[in-house]
Order: C-alpha cells, then structure tokens, then sequence
C-alpha cells in the first residue's frame, strides 16, 4: 500500500506547500509511490490515518496547538515543513512584545481594553506566544528554509518511502558556497549568517549576490560569541547584530542574550 | 623537449582559440575581488598579472562537487545491474601556479596509490596542465617557498617562465605538451636553460612567509604537540564551516550517498561529494561516537595530515603546499601558517 501523506497548513504564507506543489517535473512521478490524503492547498479530503504529515507553519493560538496535538496522533510520521514550523520565523519577533502592545498597535487602546475587559475574548490570551512544531509535539524530520527547499523535500521523501535513513548533516551554508565556488559575502564587503546557518539551500541568496540571513536556524554547533565578534568588527553595531539574529531566529532566542 | 618564447598578448590570444575548441579553464573574475577556474570563451577576459589564488585550486576540476560513482539498476530476479558513469570530457587547464601544480602532482600520488581512484585518473589522463611559475610571492598570505612548492614543474605539459617585456618562456615537459606547443606556431626557443636561469635570478628573495626551522622537521615537532596549548588557542574563533578543508588543493575526502530516480526507482546512481574533517560530523560514526568532537582535535587532524601523515603515506615531505587559500578564505582568520608558527615557538619554550 502507498504510503498516506498529508499537508496541514498553521500560521504562515503556505509558501512551502506552493513550493512543494512546483515540484512540477516529478510531482506526477511522486504521485505514483504515495497517496496524499489531505491538502488542503490541492484538495478538500480529510483522513484517520497518516503515514506522513507534513506540518507548515508557526503554532500561534492555544486552538492550533490542539489540531496539532490531533494531528499528532493520526501520524506516524511527522516533519516539520519551513522556517515557521521549525522555528517560528519572522512572526515570532512578536515574542518579544507583551501581546497587549500588539493589540493597542493594530487595534488601538479602546479595544485593546475591551478584550482585555470582555471575558468573550479571553481566550484570546489562553496562549499568546509564537510557538514552533517542536514546542508542542515530537517531530520526526525537519525540513528548513523560508521556503523549504524542493529538493531537500524530494530527498527526505524518497528516504521515507524507500526505508533509508534521512542525511541533514549539521553541515553551515559556507559549504555550499564553497562547492558552488561563490564568492564570500564577507569578501563583497557585506556580513552574512552562513557560518552558523543550517545549510542545504545550496547557498541560492549568496549565489545571486545577497547574503545569508539564517531563515534555515542556528546550528547546534554555532559559535555564535565568534560571530557576534565577527559582525562587530564589520561595523555592525550591537543593535544591527541583535536585528540580524531576530529577522529569522527570534523562535530561536538568538540575540535574546542582548535584550536590553 | 621543445621550447618557444612569445609574448603575452599572443599566448592569451592562443588560449582563447583553444577556449573555443574545446573545454579550458583560466583563472578569472568572480564576484568583486575573487579569481576562479571558469571556461574559457573567445571573448574571455584573460591576464597573468593580478593572479592571486583562486577560490577553488584548478584541482577540483578533477574532483567534481557531485560525481557519479556509477549507475544501478535492479533487475526482476532482485539482482543488481551496475554501469560505469560516462568518459569525462578531456580538459586543459591553463595558467596553473607552482604551487596549484604540486598540489595536483600529490593528488595524482594519493589517488594513483592501489587500488587507484578509476574516476580522478579518468579525468586526470584527459586533462592538459599549462602551469605559470612565479617570481613574485602573489600575495601576503602565501607561503610556498616555505612547502617546497616554488617553482614545481613536475606533472606539468607546458611550463611558462616570465621573461622581461611581457614574454613568456614556454617549455613543453611532456609529448602532449610538445604537440600543443607545436601547433601554436610561436617563434622557437633554442636555448630555454638561459632564459629560465636568467628569470630565476630575478625571483624575488626570501619568496613570501618563511617558518624559522624547515618543513622536514615538522613531522617530529608536530609528534611531541599532541596536548599543546595551541590547538585550543586556534579554534576561539572557529566556526567548524569547513571552508579551510574545501578550499585545499590537498583534500580529497568525500562522502557517498544513493540516489534513486522518483519515475523509475529501481534505477539509481550512488554519488560522492566532499567532506571535510573540521565540519563536526565528519569523525561520527554508527552507535553515536564521534572521534574528534571538539574543534581542537579536529584541527590538530588537519594540520598533522598536511605536515605529517599524508606525506608518511604517500611520500613528500608536506602535503600543505603553502597556497594560503584555508587562511585567506577563513572569515575567523585562522592561519595554518600562524597554527604551525605557534608550534614552533611553543615548542622552544617548553623546556
């Protein structure tokens, strides 16, 4: 029998599953060796049983937290989909602000304490923070990126289904610029993240003349008191260093060390 | 062996024309301030002057980023079909330095050594070396005069010697060489002894970084380093990226991993793509362990297979040949001629 696959889809732009719906040149090959139970990008189906979920996007409100928790247990396996469901992504820097600052910035002060007031909107504050994945729930495989990369995507699955082990080496970005031969972002003058960056992305941002900004996570060997060094010497001030860390890795406290 | 004198102008005109026959690779511009091995095109932008190491050594040529190892293919009694990956293209690669050479001389020894290496020598016996010799250090963090590298010439088809006023001495060192040579067309050279004499002469002297003791004793000090204080001292600022080992003309390791094609999965091809020793998974193995889990022991690996274990193995007295690309590329700045700089002077004063 195919292995049951499945898309669900919490608090992020659903950028991923497009990018794994334009897999265009195999996602018909794909089709063949797995069934896909539930997308809703794609398909309207729900199902009991899982072989592979695949999850995208933060956990923001205590309701998506118990779908996730269900989701969970209908799954066999389970990967976290991209940078918001592996670690919180840009919408996690809102961790950073009481949620009432937010509900003042967006709504103003009168309903900013109305909900705090009416009891009909507590649940609101049941849970407030930008949560990943593996907050909530075990997560078997991470996918990572802001998007997920297609062919890491393809990789894990054609492990999966063919009962190899999944490779992610804890490998940084530096070395896909160093097999692609791409020039360092550091020698163009610029500062980059690649060095305590998840690599796998085939450095594409370094390759089309930007930089790394970290949308793949701190690596558990990240030696991130050299970076900080490193960026300072480059002329980033403390607040510059701590803006760069949190574009991506607030979920992840990176720079949290520095709040003021 | 034949030689030709020419000027530079014409020499690079030449490589051009051969650029537009079949694959060449010339050091030239990347990105704002870097020099890669990139094809040669009629309309290239090609100097000698500027030269300072590349990205990647021209080495990696040889050694490509993916190679297949060969292809697989399953048959209906569960029997496994294998093929060869096709014949590489045959190659030329110019405007090689000393240095780059050598590098190149000791992966042919490394990967000629039983049972032999079948897809670098494939490649290696289709390629074509037209090397530079230097007569300026190209750079401050170079160091080859200090490795025995400086003028290298061995494994070369053509050697060009700077002469005076923008010419070249071309000398051909093998029968490939000599009909290359031949069918430029460049005015003779009856007596290249002189003319390399004569530009020897002029090669700037002490030649880039020098270590107080040489790089025969290196073996022995390095033995009595094993706890020294240095290693440590080294890795501060390391960033385990891997940049030191990837961009070294002298590292060969890979890892191997299947891959199967999703329209067809009983066909696939097993792939190899490099490794490095100071990246941390590097020394993992099954169960968990891992044998250098520290930066430190990772980088005592590395310096001690470039100054010892490599040439105990294979020969030749070091394995780093002073490019200076591991220290050049490093964004945390670790110099192995420092590292090694440090042994020597933590050596002199223990007592």
């Amino acid at each position: 029998m195919k292995p049951r696959v499945a898309f669900f889809d919490f608090a992020g732009c659903e950028g991923c599953q497009l990018a794994v719906l334009n897999c265009e040149e195999v996602f018909l090959d794909l089709l063949e060796q797995v069934e896909i139970v539930e997308f809703r990008e794609a398909m309207s189906e729900t199902a009991h049983r899982i072989d592979i979920a695949f999850i995208e996007g933060s956990i923001n409100r205590e309701e998506d937290a118990q779908r996730l928790r269900d989701i969970r247990a209908r799954s066999r396996i389970l990967v976290a989909l991209g940078a918001c469901a592996n670690m919180g992504n840009v919408q996690a820097r809102a961790n950073f602000t009481a949620p009432a600052e937010h509900f003042k910035r967006i709504y103003g002060s009168a309903d900013r304490d109305r909900v705090q007031t009416d009891p009909r909107f507590w649940s609101l504050w049941a849970h407030t923070r930008v949560r990943a994945v593996h907050e909530i729930v075990a997560v078997d495989y991470r996918l990572r990126g802001c998007p997920m990369v297609a062919e890491e995507f393809l990789q894990l699955v054609k492990a999966l289904i063919s009962g190899a082990q999944p490779r992610q080496p804890a490998n940084p970005v530096c070395v896909e610029c160093r097999l692609h031969e791409f020039e360092c972002a550091f020698d163009r003058g610029d500062t980059c993240l690649g060095q305590i960056t998840w690599g796998g992305c085939a450095a594409v941002c370094i390759g089309q003349g930007y930089r790394c900004d970290g949308c793949r996570g701190l690596l558990p060997q990240a030696n991130l008191a050299a970076h900080r060094q490193l960026l300072s010497e480059r002329g980033l001030s403390d607040t510059d260093i701590r803006n760069r860390y949190r574009l991506f890795g607030s979920g992840e406290a990176l720079g949290e060390e520095q709040r003021p | 062996m034949t030689a030709s004198v020419a000027g530079e102008a014409a020499i690079l005109d030449w490589i051009r024309t051969l650029g537009s026959r079949g694959p060449v690779f010339f050091p030239q511009k990347i990105g704002r301030q870097s020099l890669g091995f990139q094809p040669v095109r009629r309309e290239s932008v090609l100097e000698f002057a500027g030269y300072h190491p590349t990205l990647a050594p021209p080495g990696k040529r040889l050694a490509p980023a993916v190679e297949v190892l060969f292809q697989y293919r399953s048959t209906p009694d569960r029997g496994l079909e294998f093929s060869p990956p096709p014949q590489p293209p045959g190659q030329i690669l110019a405007g090689v330095r000393s240095c780059d050479l050598k590098a190149i001389h000791l992966m042919d020894r490394v990967n000629g050594a039983a049972p032999g290496d079948p897809l670098y020598l494939a490649r290696r016996a289709g390629t074509t070396l037209l090397a530079v010799d230097c007569l300026q250090p190209c750079d401050t963090a170079c160091f080859c005069a200090a490795v025995g590298s400086l003028g290298w010439r061995q494994g070369a088809d053509l050697f060009l010697t700077p002469l005076e006023e923008a010419h070249y001495l071309m000398e051909a060192l093998t029968p490939a060489g000599a009909t290359l040579l031949a069918e430029a067309g460049f005015d003779p050279c009856p007596d290249p002894e002189t003319h390399r004499r004569r530009a020897e002469a002029r090669r700037a002297n002490p030649f880039g970084r020098h270590w107080p003791v040489p790089v025969t004793e290196l073996p022995t000090l390095l033995d009595h380093q094993w706890q020294s204080p240095v290693w440590s001292r080294h890795v501060e600022r390391c960033f385990s990226c891997g940049t030191c080992n990837l961009v070294c003309p002298t590292c060969y390791c890979f890892d191997v991993r299947d891959d199967f094609d999703l329209a067809a999965p009983q066909e696939g091809q097993r792939q190899r793509s490099p490794d490095g020793c100071m990246l941390p998974g590097f020394a993992a193995v099954a169960g968990g362990h891992d044998f250098r889990p520290q930066p430190e022991g990772r980088q005592r690996h590395r310096v001690r297979r470039k100054f010892q274990y490599l040439g105990a193995r294979h020969g030749g007295d070091s394995f780093c040949i002073g490019c200076g690309r591991c220290g050049r590329q490093c964004t945390a700045g670790i110099d192995i001629f420092a590292i090694v700089t440090d042994l020597i002077q933590h050596r002199e004063m223990a007592p």
